[in-house]
């Protein structure tokens, strides 16, 4: 039950970011002023940390899709739900540490 | 011998209020779930009402949530449980009669609706219609036809407990199991069940909580997958359904 | 094909295509030059690459397969959850599908502001 919940409602959190991401580039319409200044606000430590979180809803609800993909092809075994979830998760997890970890450095340790 | 702690519910005939009852039962290590409901009901309450029939894992009648997944009560042996304090209650999803018995009707409604009966494609046939058991459908079948109606996919499925309107799992897998039977013509009203936007298999979404709680091992997600890939291509479908060759050796 | 089904095959063909489209659009914006890799990113940056009529296309396709993707998930659980009649799921996409159109030419727009 847990993947279903969890792509559900990363889903719904993406969708809402789209919404957020979509509305920030329309400020490209005001001037490379009040872009900047938008994009500035975004370096800070907290949206860092946002975005991290970010990566990681993506990540857990493309993997999670990919394996829902892969058992709807007949490629996955569907009654290995945990060795499958395990994986995807496996993998998934180190595509998010691929991703984070440099984030993670240069924006809030500043390397 | 052990010591198992049993918390049952209980409620009034008819539903109403519901409470946990506990027992305190010594059971030998073989002993089942279904085996400590009766020491109960013979020793302790001979008011708590519970289903069951062959003891045996035959027929089904015995599903409960024990530890709040669903499963035959007959073929749960305690010590393979974790601890020694033991929750049951009746199968979610369902009304609930009185304690631990629930009524099965929302399940056969959606059995119903996909009408499971055989339709015989040649009813004037009169020779016997044999299935190889090594044919395409023999070996189809094996594995999906144990079916005993216990509802236990029925109470594990995440969307049948939001959704009155979803088939699920057991009512589909038989729906497969019909439509691959080349003696069966009953194609067109299966498939439309089969095909509804509000409660076919398209509200199916992989949880596989189903094939888990089978006490036969059937593939449900796997019947249920092959139906929605089926129907992607629902004409050809039911062409080859209808079109197939008789079954007859 | 019926329409369940069409949606149901768009979902996982949607979101294939989300998982490459993500991952260079990751690329693009954090590692494609050394600026974005100091996370330099500027008003600047942006305008340059936006300007060129393929990146918009590119985008553009991003933008619309990601909202079939997303606001067909949502239907999923409006259908789930909404104990709706046929009527209201028929409703339900017809405000889900305005949304999209809206939203798309919403995003659109960034474009031409430019």
């Amino acid at each position: 039950m847990l993947p279903w919940w969890i792509q559900r409602a990363t889903g719904l959190v993406l969708l809402g970011y789209l919404f957020l991401h979509v509305r920030t580039i329309h400020e490209l319409s005001r001037g490379p002023a009040a872009f900047d200044a938008a994009l500035a606000r975004f370096r800070s430590p907290f949206f860092k940390l946002l975005e991290i979180a970010l990566l990681g809803a993506v990540i857990l609800h493309a993997c999670n899709g990919v394996r829902i993909t892969l058992i709807d092809l007949g490629l996955g075994h569907a009654s290995e739900r945990r060795l499958f979830w395990v994986l995807a998760v496996g993998i998934g997890g180190v595509l998010f540490l691929a991703g984070a970890i440099p984030i993670f450095l240069s924006a809030i340790l500043g390397i | 011998m052990t010591k198992y702690l049993f918390r049952v519910a209980r409620s009034g005939s008819g539903g109403g209020p519901r409470r946990i009852d506990t027992f305190e039962v010594t059971l030998a290590d073989r002993m089942t779930v279904l085996d400590a409901l009766f020491a109960i009901q013979r020793t302790l309450d001979p008011s708590l009402a519970f289903r069951s029939s062959c003891r045996v894992g035959m027929c089904g009648t015995c599903a409960l949530e024990i530890d709040r997944t669903p499963r035959l009560a007959c073929r749960t042996r305690v010590e393979t449980l974790p601890g020694t304090t033991i929750t049951v209650e009746p199968l979610a999803h369902l009304p609930v009669l009185k304690d631990l018995v629930v009524s099965l009707e929302p399940f056969f409604d959606a059995w119903k609706r996909i009408r499971p009966a055989l339709r015989p494609a040649r009813p004037e046939a009169v020779g016997l219609a044999l299935v190889r058991p090594d044919s395409e459908f023999g070996r189809a079948a094996q594995a999906r036809r144990d079916c005993l109606t216990c509802g236990a996919c029925f109470a594990a499925c995440g969307i049948q407990g939001i959704n009155p309107k979803y088939l699920g799992p057991a009512a589909i897998n038989k729906a497969l199991l019909r439509l691959l039977d080349p003696r069966d013509g009953a194609v067109d009203e299966r498939v439309a069940a089969l095909d509804d936007e509000l409660g076919g298999v398209w509200r199916c979404h992989t949880q596989v909580n189903c094939v888990a709680a089978c006490p036969k091992g059937i593939p449900l997600t796997d019947s249920i997958v092959r139906l929605k890939r089926a129907l992607l291509q629902k004409g050809k479908f039911r062409e080859k359904l209808r079109t197939r060759p008789d079954a007859r050796a | 094909m019926s329409r369940s089904a069409v949606e149901w095959c768009l979902q996982r063909v949607t979101g294939s295509l989300l998982v490459l489209l993500l991952v260079a659009h990751f690329w693009v914006e954090h590692f494609m030059s050394a600026p974005l890799r100091r996370g330099e990113l500027s008003y600047a940056a942006i305008a340059e690459r936006i300007s060129n009529p393929w990146w918009q296309a590119i985008d553009i396709a991003f933008l619309i397969v990601a909202l079939c993707h997303g606001l067909s998930g949502l239907r999923g659980i409006i259908l789930d959850y909404g104990r709706v009649g046929r009527r209201g799921a028929r409703l339900a996409t017809t405000a889900l599908v305005a949304a999209g159109a809206l939203w798309a030419y919403w995003g659109i727009e960034a474009f031409r502001l430019l």
